[in-house]
């Protein structure tokens, strides 16, 4: 199982009891003080985000302990009951800011730090670990199942990434790291001929996520127009850091997403790979298992041992998603982007192997919701009847998040978000029970 | 400040139009200065820095990118308005 696993290799036991901490997008955090991309961070979009903080709930196991926002819906928690998953001890805050991270909120909470310091022997178990965390650990008296903010900021940006290809001999799209103004210039160059050569460049935030932060361009003019952006805002600031790569637009037939996890003595566990489903950067979905070959996944399982010796050497142990490509040659972009965090795929992993049978086949999927008030579960499972997943083995919906269908939730219409893990024996049930799912929701 | 601050309002909402429907490769008709961004237009995070850089282009204006602020973008309107402070 990969949770006792997990616990093994990074607590030294797989008994030991973890706090699981949701914070999302903790690269917001990570990018603070840094200079991207020009952006506007949008708290509309952060209020759904920020209760992703339940995905922990089915992650964690009956001995561990998971702080949210707020508690679940009751009739959420039953149905999960009856399909035999064991709940962990849920810790709620006492006040849920919808504007923020459940780490802020924690923090805030001085009767539920007080809680967790007296978890014996418990360890924290965050989405991924900046100094917010790092804060909450110190004051619940706990210790992080990750390294440092400091190590896992360093490992988590796609400047990191690029040299840890490049250490490693991984091959990846031509590209630049770009840490200052002078190695703006010099990538900009390069830049330029990829498209004088009727190429596309893309340019990326280090710390961007879920599409944010990343921008695509195919002529000269705009490359220009952003170059100057830059330079204006560093002669503003007075400060001519940077933290960006500029690489080359490659064609694609499918993203993937790998997951290994770096144990404290540097031993590597290559966990799954799936076949991610994006919209415009931002993440959609993932089908279970990737259509690969086994020479494919041999070749990211190589990578990933070769990834995990680099974070090691660096002072990483923890669980470390990448986003690979397959080019339309089928040949590989074994590394894309490490993401030396939980990633959305990780929270999956532990009701797969309790919910799924051998020879069943997953679509994890978000299903946006346009709605005029608040859906309480026990709505959704009426609207659902025979399409959820009613028992293990079995066919149907297992929603797997259910705080950000009403997370937005206001006077008027707003927008929901259902996660949820699409359970059959094939992938023309699958089919049929995403398009009536679809239909039936609102 | 420059001549740019006599721009008209009309030519900065029609302009915003024009290049969003650019962006979101379709069709924009039948806005207001209260149609919202986000919610009826489809204006999402990855695609404000590009709308950003084609307003540059066309009104011959330039951002001071640290002044940008969420309720910049609430609607048309609100876009408008900082296009014109920023003239």
């Amino acid at each position: 199982m990969f949770l006792d696993r997990m616990k093994a290799a990074l607590t030294g036991s797989p008994h030991t009891p973890l706090v699981f901490l949701g914070n999302f997008e903790v690269e917001d955090q990570w990018a603070d003080g840094v200079n991207g991309l020009p952006r506007v961070s949008f708290s509309a979009g952060a209020t759904i985000v920020n209760r992703m903080d339940e995905f922990g709930l089915l992650l964690a196991g009956p001995g561990d302990h998971v702080v949210l926002k707020e508690a679940p819906d009751e009739d959420y928690l039953t149905h999960l009951e009856e399909l035999g998953v064991a709940l962990p001890r849920v810790h709620t805050v006492a006040r849920n800011d919808p504007a923020r991270t459940v780490t802020l909120d924690a923090l805030e909470d001085q009767k539920l730090l007080a809680e967790l310091s007296g978890l014996v022997g418990a360890w924290i178990a965050p989405h991924g670990t900046s100094v917010l965390e790092e804060r909450l650990a110190e004051a619940a008296r706990l210790p992080l199942i990750t390294p440092s903010a400091a190590v896992c900021k360093a490992t988590n940006s796609k400047i990191y990434s690029r040299r840890a290809a490049d250490g490693t001999g991984l091959r990846q799209a031509t590209g630049w790291t770009v840490s200052d103004m002078n190695e703006l210039e010099v990538a900009l160059d390069g830049a330029r001929v990829l498209l004088g050569k009727g190429g596309t460049v893309v340019v990326k935030d280090a710390f961007g996520v879920s599409g944010k932060g990343i921008t695509v361009i195919a002529e000269q003019q705009k490359l220009d127009r952003l170059h100057a952006m830059i330079r204006r805002r560093a002669a503003k600031r007075g400060d001519d850091t940077l933290a960006l790569v500029i690489e080359e637009w490659v064609a694609k037939v499918a993203d993937l997403n790998y997951q290994f996890t770096v144990g404290h003595d540097g031993s590597a566990h290559f966990d799954f790979v799936k076949e991610a489903i994006t919209e415009a950067g931002v993440h959609k979905g993932h089908r279970i298992p990737a259509d690969l070959a086994a020479a494919q996944v041999a070749q990211l399982e190589d990578a990933a041992h070769r990834l995990a010796k680099v974070l090691h050497g660096d002072g990483f142990h923890g669980v470390t998603g990448v986003d690979a490509m397959v080019a339309p040659d089928n040949s590989l972009y074994p590394v894309v982007e490490i993401n030396a965090r939980h990633n959305m795929s990780t929270y999956q992993l532990t009701v797969q192997e309790l919910l799924m049978a051998p020879g069943q086949i997953a679509l994890a999927r978000l299903y946006p919701l346009r709605l005029d008030g608040r859906l309480t579960y026990r709505t959704l499972r009426r609207r659902l009847a025979g399409l959820l997943l009613d028992a293990p083995g079995g066919s149907g919906l297992l929603v797997n998040n259910f705080a950000t269908v009403n997370a937005g939730a206001r006077d008027g219409t707003f927008d929901g978000r259902l996660y949820g893990l699409l359970i059959a024996e094939d992938r023309a049930r699958l089919a049929a029970l995403d398009t009536e799912i679809v239909r039936r929701l609102p | 400040m420059s001549e740019m601050k006599t721009i008209e309002r009309s030519t900065v909402s029609n302009t915003i139009a024009g290049e969003l429907a650019a962006i979101l490769n379709r069709e924009v008709t039948g806005i207001s200065d209260s149609t919202s961004l986000f919610d009826e237009l489809g204006l999402d995070s990855t695609t404000v820095l590009e709308l950003l850089m084609r307003l540059e282009d066309t009104l011959m204006i330039e951002f001071d990118t640290d002044t940008l602020e969420q309720h910049h973008f609430e609607t048309v309107g609100t876009l408008a308005d900082y296009v014109i402070e920023q003239a």
